[in-house]
């Protein structure tokens, strides 16, 4: 940082201007913007004159200017404005409106309006569509990840279609949903995590607010922050047509740690059968048949056959790889043609995408088919009237699948089957890909009409109707079987699963924008929103078809007929209003409050109220900071305010019963009473709620932000930090009751979650010349999150049980942060000496052997090691939340080249390794002559304790992204204006520790189960105008 | 102005759909307390509801056979069971353990859905008596039940006798052991007087059921207080329990014609033949289940949990008859395994071992043997069903059987002609020989716990007849030399979520 902060001194100080005698002369240049594509239309001033011009249709421009350097202003709709030095022996300014984010005058987007960043009092970030990384993205929030200081963005895996958790601040919620709201165009979506409607190249840009005062304009859904996106809007100018292509090919990113050598796999195999006690017949590898459950045999291998060394047999000829049968190098395409455009009374902008992505894994793909429209017209100069459409079509086909399955055996049998060790062997990676019918289809409608009334100069109206709905059907089938579920549904099993959802909302506000003399300004927000939006959901399942040839065409034609539905409608009303305040433009004051009313809040608390206040202070408007000039910008921030989660489902205010059939000797009967059945857990038991609570509400977050955003040398090197505390109450979670009451649970609003923290965005401009400009940036995030209290419980188990370890390991423990991890302590591995100098009871007989996991014996009944391994020894083990997460990126122009890299890391966080026994580390097991500490003996069956043996740093740093481009500017500008190619790479390198085989990044838990893997993406892409 | 017009129109629009702004909520697809127990139908629903715990995993589809088999000589499990299931195999549950946990929620559950039904089922208008009686008094013999597992398994327990409509209403202290058989005695007797058929239909309760159940109620008081049981000195007179022991078993053994003796062992265990509606048969009330339900608890995984996992198996249907057709029984997850502690106690000659327990299958035409050391053992043939679809299984789950409660009358009687008479017909049929003649009465009764040990392995009673004959520690340390903690012999420690969520219980 110390480095980017001398050159950007450097580069100042060769810049300052000389004073010169005032002469006359031209100055000419192109506008362009980020794509490259010129700009008419735009206005270009010189600084500190009248002089004045706008572009022509080929965004070319001559201006008059005094002699000596001088600073070009450039100002476009929509592009904010951009200032440029022109040196005084230059003749040519060609300038892009390229995204610069710092900009004081820029616009910034916050709710029901917009603000000049300059005279933001919260902390909001704002993120331009160009900056997003061109790789891709089946959804706009995995883009995100490392852009804003604060946020959080992690991705479980690379399956195509696949969303992302985004997390604000960190998780402020035990069960309520902690996704912020996504609000596109002004309309509220709903949960961030997989916004697949919008085509990332139609982001104009993207807000974020992060505290209170700028959140909790949007009340009881505010208090995981709120993101705004804005698309593009028409431009002044001829129609503009674009096109925008992006085609990629992925390769692994990491290799697959399986076996590759068909004697150690059996070798492995045979001791680890010895080792869990069968009998010697029973050992794997040994040279004999086997029955397969299908009046056939399984013959298998000995270990010296494989080796070759079996004089009576020819050596196995089979070492099936799997990795290359189930993964391929994939590719991927993307192809946008937008055309835009805008008079003086219209204002348009429409655009098409396809998108089609293939997965890692053969047979899976995910393919998307978008839409958009925005239209603006003014119909008088008090009146306009517009509309913003959406249209989305995707189709996701196949499914994740592992390479990991033995490589003695073969994909196929002998009579062209798919190859099957036993009747209820569902391993076959091949069968299943190709056996497995797993499709989903989304479509998704979103839109809004406006009406704008411009009653006097400072008080308009606007009224908004916006609507949405969706549908997505899935369509599964197992053939007959095929898999354990085809086997627990009876042999097959068939199903068509629907959802769909709407929405209708009414806004209505007046705004006023009323200057009092020189020095006082305000602005006033007051509406009123109306909003009706229902999920409705219903399954059809089949069990047991008489064959596969129809699929799940006709469920009807199953032996046994399942039906499902489900609707949830919701009801949300509310008034708003903002103030904003600014006396003699250095003192800011803006203050928020939001009232909701919601169907789903308990009858006794049908209203929630959520106020906010901010003040600011432009310190760089007085003139004792005036006066320094290296200062270009700097104001204090202070924020505080409270805002919601709305938690709840809909109906959980009330009581509600269960139903479930009963076997009367002749056929199932339906019987209803007290206690609803919840979620299962892992064996199959369920917990029973339904007990009402009309006292259930809103979660209220508090927030205290402060902050500070300097500029130095005219906003060239630019810092803006916060410091926040946000302490979430009445945190709504399912408190558990005496069962003896026959129910385990009721919904309570108690408990709190606190967040702690603070973040840092810089960005410098190191260069900053017409053919030259070079900046650095980077973002710092550190959040301490914390349960403070959970009613009468300190630890709950949010999860459900691993069945590797049979146990719960995940917990929200008062005290702690959310999913610390719970389990055994362990010390390396039991050597021999450890067993002859005995061990702790408690221990299974397997356990209790050399070569096992050296559990610790660390407290007991009182308190103390009781010479028994025992729940009491379990203990708080792991972290899954890091200590900080950060990134850096830079941007380099040369003339007609472009270069732009980002860094991703993440550090300090635990990750629960499931995956740590894989083949390389299995090869160094623990044996008599290999007494290993790290990795234990080979064990069928092995049953672990859940304990820090699983437990691995999962710290990281990522160079997730890297492009170069070039601007072609072609001569004849007849058809084509303009043209860019780039080539842009993807995850291409990860530092870790981590566990090789794996991608570190993982789930908010943490939990490494083998995820899908991460492509690493090269991408060529193609930006062309006409 | 035109302008005011259409700011008019705008603000009319908005105040419209602002008064839609109706904010209270109506469940959808979701039945409650303001919406049922209106009518006859749903007086039946609500009984049906009751049964339909039962089943379940976490009761008689799984549960009970863990926690009342795998403490006794008959059960363990494999080598990686989970820990609450090794817990329950040394007798050493911590307060945590689930199988255990499961125990409790799901009586409770049973008690909260009999309640629905005792409660608000007699309030219901226009219903024909005799319909509303049994539904009552099915209710009733079903709450009895369930307090009845409860008791046995851990003692003084909180006594739930009405609907929970509050959270206020659920801290609740334990009862005292005479309290809780007070009511399990009461329940019994209302349910033997409103329910008036003998039999209803499979899986439902009826007056035999009551009559059944209400005599092993008496019998475990009379042999707790005889055997000196800890916890059962509030029994008054022994002699006194073991006549109403007598008086209810004869009513069901000499005084009705629902159910009856089946001849033939493997009889017993034919889901065909005990599932046949107009047959008489042992299974007297039943937790019942059907493969072509929807789900592990409307059918059942059981037999999974008893049978060998290798291979599929095909067996002999009577294994006495060399001539038998075999059947196929699919294969398991050989969870349980048959301790040879039981196995190898049983008389060579003991059809319920030679018949009854599968020690050896073929598979594609091999036979293999299942050794009772090795991991893959025999295994009780009890629960099979040779038309499984997949492993969806129609076994019901015994809960009351004819040749138990023939037993309880047994036992009740004492070494008398009728008592003699009862034991050795179940001795006969397993191919053995009449009980020696001439014991005392505690010599009797001790052979009829023995004789029920071997007559109803693996069906959830030895573990009673152990605590109630105040034998635990003569039996699994003594004599089978198993390591158990003396402190859990007889209660179990009370889970701890009821523990820390009920201030009014004290473990």
């Amino acid at each position: 940082m110390k480095t980017a902060l001398c050159i950007a001194f450097w580069c100042f100080m060769l810049l300052l201007p000389n004073t010169l005698p005032a002469q006359q002369r031209t100055i000419s240049g192109t506008i362009s913007d980020d794509t490259g594509a010129t700009v008419p239309g735009a206005t270009i001033m010189v600084k500190g004159t009248t002089f004045k011009t706008t572009s022509n249709e080929q965004g070319k421009f001559t201006i008059n200017a005094p002699s000596g350097e001088q600073i070009v202003v450039v100002m476009f709709l929509g592009m904010g404005t951009k200032e440029v030095k022109v040196g005084p022996n230059e003749l040519n300014a060609n300038i892009s409106l390229a995204t610069e984010t710092r900009n004081l005058n820029e616009v910034v987007v916050v709710g029901y309006g917009t603000v000049k960043r300059s005279d933001v009092t919260g902390s909001v970030a704002t993120l331009k569509g160009g900056d997003l990384n061109k790789t891709p993205a089946s959804s706009v929030d995995q883009l995100l990840q490392g852009k804003i200081a604060g946020v959080q963005v992690t991705t479980g895996g690379g399956q195509p279609g696949q969303g992302a958790t985004i997390r604000i601040r960190g998780a402020s919620t035990l069960y309520g949903g902690k996704d912020p709201l996504v609000v596109v165009d002004g309309y509220p979506w709903g949960d961030a995590g997989n916004l697949k409607q919008i085509n990332p190249d139609d982001i104009e840009s993207m807000e974020v607010l992060k505290d209170a005062s700028s959140a909790a304009i949007y009340g009881s859904r505010s208090a995981n922050g709120v993101i705004m996106i804005t698309t593009r809007k028409g431009r002044m100018g001829k129609p503009r047509i674009t096109l925008t292509t992006l085609n990629t090919i992925s390769t692994r990113a990491v290799k697959p740690d399986v076996w590759r050598n068909p004697i150690e796999e059996a070798t492995y195999a045979n001791e680890a059968a010895i080792n869990a006690g069968a009998i010697a017949s029973d050992v794997p590898y040994i040279g004999v048949s086997r029955p397969n459950g299908f009046n056939g045999f399984i013959y298998y291998p000995s270990i010296a056959e494989l080796r070759g060394l079996d004089p009576t047999k020819p050596q196995w000829p089979t070492n099936t790889n799997w990795v290359d049968l189930v993964y391929r190098n994939p590719l991927s395409q993307s192809y946008t043609l937008s055309a835009d455009g805008a008079t003086e009374k219209t204002n348009y902008s429409i655009s098409g995408n396809y998108y089609n992505e293939q997965g890692m894994v053969i047979k899976n793909g995910y393919e998307k088919y978008s839409g958009r429209l925005n239209l603006d017209q003014k119909l008088t100069t008090a009146i306009s009237v517009g509309t913003n459409v959406v249209l989305a079509y995707t189709q996701n086909n196949g499914f994740g699948l592992g390479p990991g399955r033995s490589t003695i055996f073969p994909v196929y049998d002998t009579n062209g089957g798919y190859f099957k060790t036993s009747a209820t062997d569902f391993g076959n990676p091949i069968a299943l890909a190709n056996q497995l019918l797993n499709t989903s289809k989304t479509v998704d409608f979103l839109g809004n009409i406006y009406a704008n009334f411009k009653i006097t100069d400072w008080l308009q109206f606007k009224s908004i109707l916006n609507s949405k709905f969706g549908n997505s059907v899935q369509d599964l089938y197992d053939p007959i079987n095929s898999t354990q579920r085809s086997l627990d549904n009876k042999g097959s099993f068939g199903a068509i699963n629907n959802a769909n959802y709407t929405d209708l909302l009414n806004e209505n506000f007046f705004t006023i924008n009323r200057n009092f003399g020189e020095d006082q300004k305000v602005t006033f927000l007051a509406g009123y929103s109306f909003q009706k939006s229902s999920t409705r959901l219903s399954a059809l399942t089949g069990q047991n078809f008489v064959n596969d040839v129809l699929t799940n065409q006709n469920i009807a034609t199953a032996t046994t007929i399942l039906g499902t539905n489900e609707f949830s409608p919701t009801t949300l009303a509310s008034w708003y209003g903002r103030a904003n305040y600014s006396l003699k433009d250095r003192y800011l004051l803006t203050l928020t409050a939001r009232a909701d009313g919601s169907s789903k809040f308990g009858s006794k608390n049908k209203w929630g109220y959520f106020p906010s206040g901010a003040i600011a202070w432009k310190a760089s408007e007085e003139s004792f900071v005036q006066s320094i000039d290296i200062i270009s910008d700097l104001k204090f921030r202070v924020s505080y305010g409270l805002t919601g989660n709305q938690a709840l489902g809909p109906f959980q205010t009330l009581d509600r019963f269960g139903s479930s059939k009963y076997w009367n000797g002749t056929a199932f009967v339906i019987g209803f009473g007290p206690g609803l059945a919840g979620s299962n857990d892992e064996q199959g038991n369920t917990t029973v709620g339904g007990l009402g609570n009309a006292s259930l509400k809103w979660e209220t977050t508090n927030q205290f932000d402060a902050g500070f955003d300097i500029g130095l040398l005219n906003q060239r090197f630019t810092l803006t930090a916060d410091y926040y505390v946000k302490n979430t109450s009445d945190l709504l979670r399912t408190m558990s009751i005496s069962p003896s009451a026959g129910y385990d649970f009721i919904q309570v609003n108690d408990g709190e979650i606190s967040n702690k923290g603070f973040e840092i965005g810089l960005n410098a401009e190191v260069v900053r010349k017409s053919n030259f400009s070079w900046s650095l940036g980077a973002n710092f995030s550190r959040n301490r999150n914390k349960v403070v209290a959970m009613g009468e419980s300190n630890q709950i188990f949010p999860e459900g049980i691993y069945e590797s370890v049979r146990a719960k390991i995940t917990t929200f423990t008062v005290g702690q942060p959310l999913y610390s991890y719970y389990g055994f302590k362990t010390n390396g591995i039991l050597q021999p000496a450890d067993v002859a100098s005995g061990l702790p009871d408690g221990l299974s007989v397997s356990e209790a052997q050399a070569g096992e996991i050296k559990y610790l014996d660390i407290s007991g009944p009182e308190g103390k090691p009781d010479g028994v391994i025992s729940e009491y020894d379990k203990t708080l083990i792991g972290n899954p939340n890091p200590d900080f997460i950060y990134s850096f990126n830079t941007k380099l122009t040369y003339k007609q080249f472009d270069f732009s890299a980002q860094m991703y890391g993440v550090e300090g966080n635990d990750v629960w390794d499931f995956q740590k026994l894989t083949p390389s580390r299995q090869l160094k097991r623990w044996t008599l002559d290999n007494p290993s500490n790290d990795f234990p003996r080979a064990r069928n069956n092995p049953g672990y304790k859940p304990s820090d043996f699983f437990i691995t740093d999962g710290s990281f740093l990522r160079l997730q992204n890297a492009t170069i481009g070039y601007t072609i500017k072609p001569k004849a500008q007849k058809y084509l204006k303009n043209l860019r190619v780039f080539i842009s790479g993807n995850n291409l390198y990860t530092f870790t520790k981590f566990n090789v085989g794996y991608d570190p990044e993982l789930g908010e838990n943490g939990v490494n189960n083998g995820a899908y893997p991460r492509p690493r993406a090269f991408s060529l892409g193609l930006n062309a105008g006409f | 102005m035109k302008k005011k017009k259409y700011i008019y129109g705008f603000l009319i629009l908005s105040a419209t759909l602002g008064s839609c702004a109706k904010l209270d909520e109506k469940p959808f697809g979701i039945i409650n307390s303001l919406s049922f127990y209106k009518t006859a139908v749903d007086a039946e629903a609500g009984i049906i509801y009751a049964y339909t715990i039962l089943p379940e995993v976490g009761y008689y589809g799984r549960e009970y056979y863990l926690t009342t088999e795998l403490p006794t000589e008959n059960l363990t499990q494999k080598g990686d069971a989970g820990a609450s299931n090794l817990e329950m195999d040394a007798m050493n549950p911590s307060n945590t353990n689930s199988d255990l946990d499961n125990m409790w929620r799901y009586a409770y559950r049973g008690i909260a859905r009999a309640n629905g039904v005792i409660v608000n089922v007699p309030g219901i208008p226009n219903m024909d008596v005799n319909t509303r009686n049994q539904i009552v008094g099915e209710g009733y013999f079903l709450r009895a039940l369930h307090y009845f597992n409860l008791v046995r398994l851990f003692g003084e327990v909180p006594i739930r006798a009405e609907a929970i409509e509050d959270i206020s209403q659920i801290a609740l202290a334990k009862s005292p052991l005479k309290d809780v058989y007070d009511l399990i005695i009461a329940d019994l007797k209302e349910a033997d007087k409103l329910i008036t058929k003998p039999k209803i239909g499979e899986g439902r309760a009826g007056k035999v059921a009551a009559q059944a159940l209400l005599s092993k109620v008496y019998l475990t008081l009379a042999s707790s207080k005889a055997s000196g049981a800890p916890g059962y000195d509030f029994v008054t007179d022994a002699e006194a329990m073991y006549i109403e022991a007598k008086t209810y078993s004869d009513k069901v053994v000499n005084g009705q014609t629902a159910y009856g003796f089946t001849n033939k062992l493997v009889d017993v265990w034919n889901i065909t033949l005990y599932k046949n509606a107009s047959a008489v048969t042992e299974h007297i009330f039943d937790a019942a289940v059907d493969r072509s339900g929807d789900r592990e608890g409307s059918f059942t995984k059981l037999p999974n949990m008893f049978m060998n996992g290798d291979r599929p198996m095909t067996i002999p249907y009577d294994p006495s008859d060399p001539l038998s057709t075999t059947i196929n029984i699919g294969q398991g997850w050989n969870h349980f395994w048959t301790e040879a502690a039981i196995y190898n106690s049983y008389d060579s000659n003991d059809k319920r071992r030679n018949d009854l327990i599968v020690s050896k299958y073929t598979n594609s035409g091999t036979t293999y043997n299942l050794d009772i050391n090795s991991t893959s053992r025999p295994f009780t043939r009890k629960f099979i069903d040779p038309d499984r679809i997949g492993d969806a299984q129609s076994t019901n789950s015994p809960i009351i059987r004819y040749s138990d409660i023939l037993l309880v009358y047994a036992e009740a009687t004492g070494p008398t002609v009728e008592g003699y008479a009862a034991v050795n017909k179940i001795r006969n049929r397993a191919g053995l020989g009449n009980l020696a003649p001439g014991l005392s009465v505690p010599a009797f009764r001790d052979a009829i716990v023995k004789e029920r040990s071997y007559e109803l392995t693996f069906e959830g009673h030895r573990f009673f007849d152990l605590r109630r004959t105040n034998s635990i520690s003569k039996v699994l340390v003594q004599q089978y030399g198993k390591t158990i903690n003396a402190n859990y012999a007889y209660f179990f420690p009370i889970p701890l979520r009821e523990t820390q969520s009920n201030p009014l219980i004290k473990q």
